[in-house]
């Protein structure tokens, strides 16, 4: 009887888990299928990423038939969603061969290993099956080179960035220090201040920007959109700063501060240190929120516009074919990823760190 | 001498208060260059008639009257309870159910970070791909079997396409995008949570649901009103991923048409006033829910002996 119950216990227990983990299972598919997907399509060939269904998976080779065509040579390829050879050319041109390869199929092949195929053919009579690995960041490479201005837009949010860094921790990193070190006259106010502009929608401050940055030069610069993203930005380093500051115990200021320091070295050399952690953090959430935003780079640029500006245009136009979408995507998506996963940490300090 | 140094410490009394303003003016400047100054320059011009420079109700009046304001009024208003309330609920049942230790917890906390890594554009990528009639969503049913050969499911709809249908998938793909943010910042609250409190509901006879509702629940309340009034702040400015899945003016959301008047229709002789006009609305929501938000989370309370 007793040992009954501890079955049923243990069963039911077993039950539970099972239950938990199925569901976590579930979690899991949901979150990486999309990811899997985009990746996917970030590698397949022009040809496949226009078939329906899409193949699952990219291919890492492509095998392909040579034989008689009508024109030329007729060329054929394997399709992974029929399961049989299409044609896909018929002509004697070398030239048009390997450009096609190139673009629509990801292949890369000289016309001297092309040449080498047809001479086997001619020698055999009987066609020819061949395989050839793929480049699978062909995508990636012709994003950067077809896209106008993926490159030099790519170099501009890594310098809006870093500007947007150094403005938001020299100004933030200031004020960070002031409220978790004094006690002062309106430092609620203050603080309410810093809060709501920090919660201010981004957009509303680019429409009026327009006109001021122009008037001043640096509409449509890098300059002029890291002066805008830092408004938010400094928000954010004096809320994280200021919790780090408090967390190093102002004894150890004050133990220098005996030893004849003065505040400026005590600062230099013991706060500065210990708050280090704290500072990069701060940088990379800047680096995030200047990297991932959208709205206000796409009303303050016109001819110069961000990474994030590229990658939504390739998106919004029809032109843009979606291999290509996908891999811009995902090259915009890297360094966020990365950074995010630096940030795991502090991501609780983001919003958590209220009591400043 | 003596003199010497009482002023000396005086002036470092001195010195000693004015600090923190000292530290905190760069600031406040900075503020008033590139937050006030536009901030005032947005009111003032929304009622500024564009040719006679003087005051007039008449750009709100146009923007009250545009066929597609109160569709994004409304269209905004359904995103923002609809997925703010499915988003909360979804995030708080997956935070308590994984708040435990478990077998692959840290690797399960790593995946669920990479939603909210994305960037916005990137995420709508992923979507917009998947989402077309030959996109990845509908091949996967396909190879699965759910889908019949030669069947297409039209996420995104044809022309006649009813609004609900299209705010749904928004909703649903909102909520692929930030339920894991709501999710970590409960679970962190979750886990600040006194234990013994917990327990002691359960001593006295509480069952889950009672302690859920009678202790947890209120001892997270703080927790939960920072996810919240931060998604509704988030929620009131969606508008990439509609116009990235759907286009311009398909579904209209608030900021939508901010970006609609200022970049796709910028020659216009109202664009100027229609997406001041917008932003100023945009802005008014958006600084109520943030401003509910400071009063609740107590940031007007005088604060004592935090520094």
């Amino acid at each position: 009887m007793k040992m009954d119950r501890r079955t049923q216990r243990t069963l039911k227990k077993t039950a539970k888990q099972t239950v938990f983990y199925i569901l976590l299972t579930g979690l899991v598919v949901g979150i990486l299928t999309p990811v899997y997907f985009i990746i996917t399509l970030s590698f397949l060939s022009t040809r496949e990423a226009y078939k329906y269904p899409l193949p699952m998976t990219p291919a890492a080779s492509m095998k392909f038939e040579l034989k008689d065509g009508k024109r030329g040579y007729l060329y054929s390829v394997w399709d992974r969603v029929d399961k049989k050879y299409q044609s896909v050319l018929d002509t004697k041109d070398l030239e048009k061969v390997r450009v096609y390869f190139d673009a629509q199929l990801g292949v890369e092949i000289t016309k001297k290993e092309l040449q080498a195929q047809i001479d086997k053919f001619k020698n055999t009579g009987q066609p020819v099956y061949f395989t050839e690995r793929r480049n699978l960041i062909s995508n990636y490479q012709t994003f950067f080179s077809v896209t106008r201005d993926a490159v030099p837009a790519l170099f501009r949010s890594l310098e809006i960035a870093l500007i947007t860094i150094v403005i938001s921790l020299i100004i933030g990193g200031m004020a960070g220090y002031a409220f978790a070190r004094y006690l002062f006259k309106g430092r609620d106010a203050l603080k309410f201040s810093v809060l709501f502009v920090r919660m201010f929608p981004g957009v509303a401050i680019a429409i009026p920007m327009v006109i001021i940055l122009a008037n001043i030069g640096l509409y449509d610069q890098p300059l002029g959109l890291a002066l805008i993203y830092s408004v938010g930005a400094i928000g954010l380093t004096v809320w994280i700063t200021a919790s780090i500051f408090l967390s190093i115990p102002i004894s150890l200021e004050e133990a220098a501060l005996v030893f004849g320091a003065t505040k400026l070295q005590t600062f230099i050399r013991i706060t500065l240190p210990l708050a280090f952690p704290g500072l990069a953090a701060a940088s990379m959430y800047t680096f995030l929120g200047a990297w991932n935003e959208t709205v206000a780079a796409i009303i303050l640029t016109q001819f110069h516009p961000t990474f994030s500006v590229v990658v939504y245009q390739t998106l919004l136009g029809a032109t843009g074919q979606v291999n290509l979408a996908a891999a811009g995507g995902i090259a915009m998506a890297i360094p966020a990823v990365f950074f995010t996963f630096f940030l795991r940490k502090y991501i609780n300090q983001m919003w958590g760190g209220m009591s400043v | 001498m003596t003199t010497a140094m009482r002023t000396k410490k005086r002036s470092k009394h001195w010195a000693e208060k004015a600090a923190p303003y000292l530290l905190i003016l760069p600031v406040v400047i900075y503020y008033a260059f590139f937050w006030l100054r536009p901030v005032v320059a947005v009111i003032i011009g929304s009622f500024t008639d564009p040719l006679t420079h003087s005051f007039t109700l008449n750009n709100f009046n146009m923007v009250f009257h545009e066929a597609d304001f109160w569709p994004a009024l409304s269209n905004t208003t359904i995103i923002v309870v609809i997925s703010v309330t499915l988003e909360f609920f979804a995030a708080l049942a997956l935070a308590l159910l994984i708040n435990r230790k478990f077998w692959g917890s840290s690797y399960f906390l790593f995946l669920v970070i990479i939603p909210m890594a994305l960037p916005p554009v990137a995420a709508a990528a992923m979507w917009q791909t998947g989402l077309t009639p030959h996109g990845w969503l509908n091949s996967l049913l396909l190879h699965l079997g759910i889908l019949a050969e030669g069947h297409k499911i039209y996420w995104l709809g044809t022309y006649d396409v009813s609004k609900w249908q299209l705010l749904f998938v928004i909703i649903l793909v909102d909520a692929w995008t930030t339920i894991p943010s709501v999710m970590i910042i409960l679970l962190a609250g979750l886990q600040n949570l006194p234990k013994e409190a917990i327990e002691a509901g359960y001593v006295f006879g509480g069952d889950k649901l009672t302690v859920l509702r009678k202790i947890t629940i209120p001892m997270l309340s703080s927790t939960i009103q920072t996810a919240v009034i931060l998604r509704l702040i988030a929620a009131i400015q969606i508008w990439l991923i509609v116009v990235l899945l759907l286009g311009f003016g398909r579904l209209p959301v608030l900021v939508e048409r901010i970006v609609y008047y200022h970049e796709e229709v910028p020659n216009l002789n109202i664009s100027y006033q229609m997406a001041t006009g917008y932003t100023v609305i945009v802005s008014l929501l958006v600084s109520i829910a943030a401003f509910f938000y400071l009063y609740v989370s107590g940031a007007f309370k005088k604060q004592e002996g935090s520094a």
